[in-house]
């Protein structure tokens, strides 16, 4: 009836301790490759990263059986993921009430030190073990949903875990639950909607007419072979076990659920499969959390994903145990969010949940016994964090020393149904509960769209000389190490440099370097919920960087998130825009124009730069720039690199900086925007690092003295991505530009726009190949904005005219490539 | 006896209706075909085998212990014993990864194989204060300054009298558990010899109200388990009942009538928890013969490993069952948790029957090995098909398989040939795959 599932952890434990060799085993295996095979994943020592570009290659359109075709999420429909903590988690010590001397008196020596815990507010704080859960709250994305239980209190593990599942009120053995209810109120009968990862359906997810399914944690085998023709015999086989269940065989119904698992087995083997293609870590429920992210990644049109962890049920030795198992929580949600990918981000919320809480006087054993009320996480950038509910009272205490509850559990069922699933609650919870405004936006709507500073308020320029703020790989900017997977840090800037208190944004060249794993890096306004956006994109061991206007927080700082691996983090500050008007600039736009080109001799130089080559470049006077101006906007490119290198870019007549512009391997061809304020003589220096290169540059716009042309920063959102259908239609884009509405769009005014930044990245392009954006109406210019090899990714910034209808065009100058675009800001009239 | 009827009882009791079983009981009557299949020898003797760490994990006895049951569920003489020792397991449940010790899990399962046939009553008071579950519940943690209820909650919830009655009534009280937890302070472990201690100085002596007995009295432990099942004749017939709630749906199907539950549980009541009356009762019942009952239940995992096992002639060693349970759901000394194994639904989900794909899978790699399994070869798509099928026992004694199964089957077999020869070697392996995992292999 319902399975929370206990002995999982334990038994992979058990599973993956070396034995003697089986030589004898089916195919000789021996056991470490069985295990291999079957997706356990031995030795996988490292944690995996983000699956990246690989899985929706996996799973492009059109490869997929229409038999097996899902539908998949829409771009408003909310995900939501279900974290179990099996056993009944003791919440005083998960949300430390570390002011309350009762607690200490009544927990004893199983208390969390109030030095330790991680200061929510003045009254509570996080387990010790959980600094990721508090870096999400810090950002505003955690609502701890305090003093969750229920009227008249069982608790009996089994009894009070089926209550919880079946969600509705009333006594007696469940034999319904309420995602399973709430599936049963959706159209058609698609059986991706909702699934747990693990073994065994849980009661939740089993509705009167239709039920989730399960997806073992360590993949699928059987039935996930391809529909190839290597594999023709396997699919032969299938089709006819599929046939099992094509009717009622009239042997009961048994005989026909036998049939038609059977068939499931099979179309989730061939749906899923791709998921479990790279290596899962070895812990468990960060192995469960990563499939998690995944089968979201992949778009099978799964909205509801249940998993767990077990363990919780702290008899004995409380301390050690609850510390591994806040842990293990803490890096899986790392973990999850780093693998999924950005345009799912502002779709999922998780939630969690346990039977019971603990009882608040501690035991002899070091440990707690079963409870009542108990604390409840709902996490992600749509929700409004903060505290909701009340914490449990530790006087007044129930009969045998429970806690009265304040928040009956099924309200924050309601809420999620209601505000996050699209409705029903009442019908699925058979009564209403009263809600709470735990989400900031609706699924799938950036958190914050509505553009900052507050309407009205627009942004000049004030270019800077060049100046590093941020080097991880040294004490500089704070932060003397690498960011770790998931990790988000906010970074200070106001005042730094001259930065002033009325700065409303800073522009800053932002690179990533020496990345353990492919990873991308996000910046945004410190404060905000997190975009799901990206900035640079960076393989493994690669340096990139690109230009980025990113708003400032209340606290003068932007941060910073690193999704996967171990990666360094540069940052040069390039300008600020501030509201007001004495010294500050104003962008025009201009069609874009090549300005250098050392293979061509434009720009009046036809060599190729040798290492610690300086040269000025011209800028005013050129390309529609006129003379006087402050900064210019530059698309600068290098090419054919003999080695590692970096270009620096800073005004003419000034001296170097510690600053780089752009980064190049042996034999790439990279490009980045710049915004260089210029020397008194109109010109730019540039210079190159080591071996030899060539390099192109190309104009976009100017900075002067004005009132029109001013920076209006917004939230970030993604408003182009070819692999999902956001805002376009599931193709790729190739020699047909593909045009792109700006102007009254997203949150955009219709009006009074002259120039979008945007944040462009390519994905995957089938050959190497060049992307370069401009004005509707125009014919393509000889120009280009980002540079890339076959099935690579990268991502630059761009600042691009409008065409008079509104909108930008992209084109892709070789081959096709899968596109993204994520709005940043734009220039008024 | 019928043939069907008695392939039926055989197959629900010693997991498969065996060739020589059938014959051996051709002739006889209903009782003494029971009587026959629940007279098994005791006691078995541990294998020393367990006492041997070879790793200091314990990961190496679990995996000989698993296979040297799965093994005994199909070679032992009488295989019903074995049955009822697992679901003594499932009824008792101590978990191997928390008990840490393979002596005393295997005590305890010599205890379910022992008194598999033995006393309800008598079994309950050694389960207690055998090293596995005083250590599994926590109730070596149990002392008067500090009770911990753990075990005295699942001796009545799960153990016991259940939480409602037959009526929905609720059958104690949270204050009946912490008395009963009083009364179990102080039975612990001498880690000396890893056996039980009665503690006494841990032990709460004082006057306790349990189940509202007056006057107080100062209960022990064991007096609980009395109380519930000897003395308090209410509660005795409540044990009873759930019990044989049980029983009934772990052989026969789920949902019984009180009709049927009320008879096995006065048979159960009347014999004061002798359990060989009991379950004969239940075996001698015309209802665990109906269709309901036939059609009723989904082979466990266990029961699906035994049968591919007697049926391809392999044993543990050769097919290694120990890396497939978890997957299928059911892991020997390993419950998941302590209320044990549930039926059917719990068993049938594309999560749990993917891993039953891939055993039957791990058995075909071997038997395609062997030429004599090239069961296509000479024969028409629909001969192949009945080969294979009578290979797996799925042809005899009132099995057959229905028509939308067979003709899925030849239909693969036929498509198979418009590419490749007949009998080759991929029909060969998909048909003995297929076959065993047609819906007709899991539910018997």
């Amino acid at each position: 009836m319902l399975d929370p599932d206990i002995s999982t952890a334990d038994a992979l434990r058990l599973l993956t301790i070396p034995v003697v060799d089986r030589s004898d085993d089916p195919l000789g295996m021996d056991r470490r490759r069985f295990l291999q095979m079957m997706g356990w994943g031995v030795g996988a020592g490292a944690l995996m990263g983000g699956l990246g570009e690989t899985l929706a290659a996996d799973l492009l359109p059109g490869r997929l059986r229409e038999a097996f075709a899902t539908t998949p999420v829409g771009p408003n429909e909310g995900i939501l993921v279900l974290l179990g903590q099996f056993g009944g988690s003791d919440g005083l010590n998960i949300v430390v009430p570390y002011a309350n001397g009762l607690y200490y008196q009544q927990h004893g020596d199983i208390s969390v030190p109030a030095n330790q815990a991680l200061h929510l507010n003045s009254q509570v704080g996080l387990h010790p073990n959980l600094p990721y859960l508090k870096s999400l709250y810090d950002a505003g994305q955690v609502a701890v949903m305090q003093g969750v239980g229920y009227p008249d209190p069982d608790l009996s593990h089994f009894t009070s875990m089926a209550l919880w599942m079946y969600g509705r009120a009333g006594n007696g053995i469940p034999n319904s639950g309420w995602v399973g209810r709430w599936l049963d109120g959706l159209n058609g009968d698609d059986p991706f909607r909702a699934a747990t990862v693990g073994q065994g359906l849980p009661l939740h997810l089993v509705g009167v007419n239709k039920r989730g399914i399960a997806i073992p944690q360590w993949g699928v085998g059987f039935g996930g072979d391809p529909d190839d023709y290597e594999h023709r015999q396997q699919q032969w086989m299938y089709t006819g076990m599929r046939n099992f269940a094509s009717a009622s065989a009239g042997r009961g119904k048994w005989h026909d659920s036998i049939a038609s698992a059977m068939k499931g087995v099979i179309d989730v083997g061939q749906q899923v499969a791709p998921v479990f293609a790279a290596e899962l870590p070895d812990n468990d429920l960060a192995k469960k959390m990563t499939v998690a992210a995944r089968l979201i990644n992949a778009d099978l049109g799964m909205r509801v994903i249940d998993t767990g962890q077990d363990g919780y049920d702290n008899h004995s030795s409380e301390p050690q145990e609850l510390g591994q198992l806040l842990t293990d929580f803490d890096n899986a949600l790392q973990l999850f969010f780093a693998t999924l990918r950005p345009e799912f981000r502002s779709r999922v919320t998780i939630m969690t949940y346990s039977e019971f809480g603990r009882t608040s006087w501690s035991n002899d054993s070091s440990g707690t016994d079963h409870g009542t009320a108990n604390n409840q996480f709902i996490i992600g950038p749509s929700v409004r964090g903060g505290l909701y509910g009340a914490q449990p009272s530790l006087v007044g205490l129930d009969q045998w020393d429970r806690m009265p509850f304040n928040v009956d559990f099924r309200s924050l069922y309601a809420t999620v149904l209601d505000r996050w699933l699209g409705g029903g609650a009442s019908t699925v919870l058979g009564a209403d509960y009263e809600q709470f405004d735990v989400f900031r936006s609706l699924p799938g709507v950036v958190p914050g769209v509505v553009t900052f500073p507050p309407p009205g308020g627009s942004a000049g320029f004030v270019p800077l000389s060049p100046v590093r703020i941020l080097d991880t790989r040294g004490p500089l900017g704070g932060h003397d190490r690498p960011f770790a997977t998931g990790e988000a840090w906010s970074l200070p800037v106001r005042g730094l440099n001259g930065v002033p208190a009325d700065a409303v944004a800073v522009v800053v060249n932002l690179t990533g370097a020496g990345a353990t794993a492919d990873t991308f890096l996000t910046a945004w306004r410190s404060g905000e919920g997190m975009p799901d956006t990206s900035n640079v994109n960076v393989a493994a061991n690669g340096a990139v960087p690109n230009l980025a206007v990113i708003g400032i927080g209340a606290d003068g700082a932007i941060s910073v998130f690193n999704s996967a691996g171990a990666s360094h983090v540069l940052a040069d500050l390039i300008g600020y825009f501030r509201e007001g008007t004495a010294d500050t600039t104003a962008l025009t736009s201009l069609m874009p124009s090549r300005l250098l080109d050392t293979r061509d001799g434009t720009g009046g130089r036809n060599e190729v730069f040798g290492a610690a080559n300086e040269f000025d470049l011209q800028v005013t006077g050129r390309g529609g720039v006129p003379e006087g101006c402050a900064a210019a906007v530059l698309n600068v490119t290098i090419a054919g690199a003999t080695g590692d290198t970096y270009l620096t870019v800073w005004p003419s007549g000034e001296g170097q900086p510690t600053t780089s512009s752009l980064n190049a391997g042996p034999g790439q061809t990279c490009a980045n925007l710049v915004i260089s304020k210029l020397g008194a003589d109109g010109k730019v220096r540039i210079r190159n690092e080591r071996g030899t290169a060539h390099v192109l540059v190309d104009v976009a716009g100017y900075f002067v003295v004005g009132t029109a042309g001013r920076y209006i920063p917004v939230a970030p959102r993604r408003i182009i991505d070819t692999r999902s259908g956001i805002g376009v239609a599931k193709a790729r884009i190739g020699s047909d530009p593909l045009s792109v509405l700006i102007a009254g769009a997203n949150g955009l005014p219709s009006s009074g726009i002259a120039a979008v930044q945007v944040n462009l990245t390519a994905v995957s392009p089938s050959q190497d190949t060049f992307l370069t954006v401009f004005p509707s109406g125009n014919a393509v210019p000889n120009a280009s904005n980002l540079n890339l090899k076959a099935g690579g990714v990268r991502a630059n910034s761009v600042i691009a005219r409008l065409g008079a209808d509104g909108r930008i065009m992209v084109v892709c100058g070789q081959g096709n490539t899968d596109v993204l675009v994520d709005v940043v800001g734009y220039f008024t009239v | 006896m019928d043939s069907v009827q008695l392939a039926h009882l055989l197959r629900r009791t010693e997991y498969v209706a065996r060739t020589n079983r059938m014959t051996e009981l051709a002739a006889v009557t209903r009782s003494e075909a029971v009587d026959n299949i629940l007279n098994a020898t005791t006691p078995v003797a541990i294998p020393a085998y367990i006492d041997h760490d070879i790793d200091g994990e314990g990961y190496d006895q679990w995996v000989f212990s698993v296979q040297w049951w799965i093994d005994r569920m199909v070679d032992s003489p009488r295989p019903m014993q074995e049955r009822m020792a697992f679901f003594w397991h499932g009824h008792f449940c101590s978990g191997w990864d928390k008990v840490n010790s393979a002596r005393a899990m295997m005590e305890q399962n010599a205890l379910f194989r022992d008194s598999a046939f033995g006393n309800f009553r008598t079994m309950t008071h050694t389960m207690s204060v055998q090293t596995a579950m005083l250590i599994y519940l926590d109730n070596l943690d149990n002392v008067k300054t500090s009770p911990n209820q753990n075990f005295a909650r699942e001796l009545m919830e799960l153990f016991t009298i259940g939480v409602v009655d037959q009526n929905g009534q609720p059958t104690y009280t949270e204050n009946d558990v912490s008395a009963a937890a009083a009364a179990w302070t102080g039975h612990g472990i001498d880690w000396n010899t890893d056996l039980y201690k009665f503690w006494s100085g841990d032990h709460d002596n004082t006057l306790k109200s349990f189940m509202g007995v007056v006057p107080l009295r100062n209960w022990n432990g064991p007096d609980i388990i009395n109380y519930l099942l000897q003395e308090n004749l209410a509660k005795k017939m409540v044990a009873c009942k759930f019990l044989s709630k049980k029983l009934w749906e772990h052989f026969a199907y789920e949902g019984p009538s009180n009709t049927i539950i009320n008879s096995l549980a006065q048979v159960l009541y009347d014999n004061d928890f002798s359990i060989k009356p009991w379950v004969k009762a239940m075996l001698m019942r015309d209802e665990f013969y109906g269709a309901a009952a036939t059609q009723g239940l989904v082979r466990s995992p266990l029961e699906f490993i035994v049968n591919l096992m007697y049926f391809t002639g392999y044993r543990g060693a050769q097919l290694n069952p120990q890396w497939y349970v978890e997957g299928m759901g059911q892991v020997p000394f390993n419950p998941p948790n302590v209320a044990g194994w549930k039926t059917n639904s719990y068993w049938v989900n594309t999560s749990v029957f993917g891993s039953r794909a891939e055993f039957a899978r791990n058995a075909t790699w071997r038997l395609r090995q062997n030429d004599a399994n090239q069961v296509g070869l000479g024969r028409t798509p629909a001969q192949a098909v009945d080969f294979v099928a009578a290979m797996l026992g799925l042809t005899t004694n009132g099995l057959s398989l229905s028509t939308v199964t067979r003709n899925a089957m030849v239909n693969f077999v036929t498509a198979s040939r418009t590419q490749e020869s007949a009998g080759s070697w991929w029909e060969n392996t998909n048909l003995l795959t297929m076959m065993m995992l047609t819906p007709e292999f899991h539910v018997a």
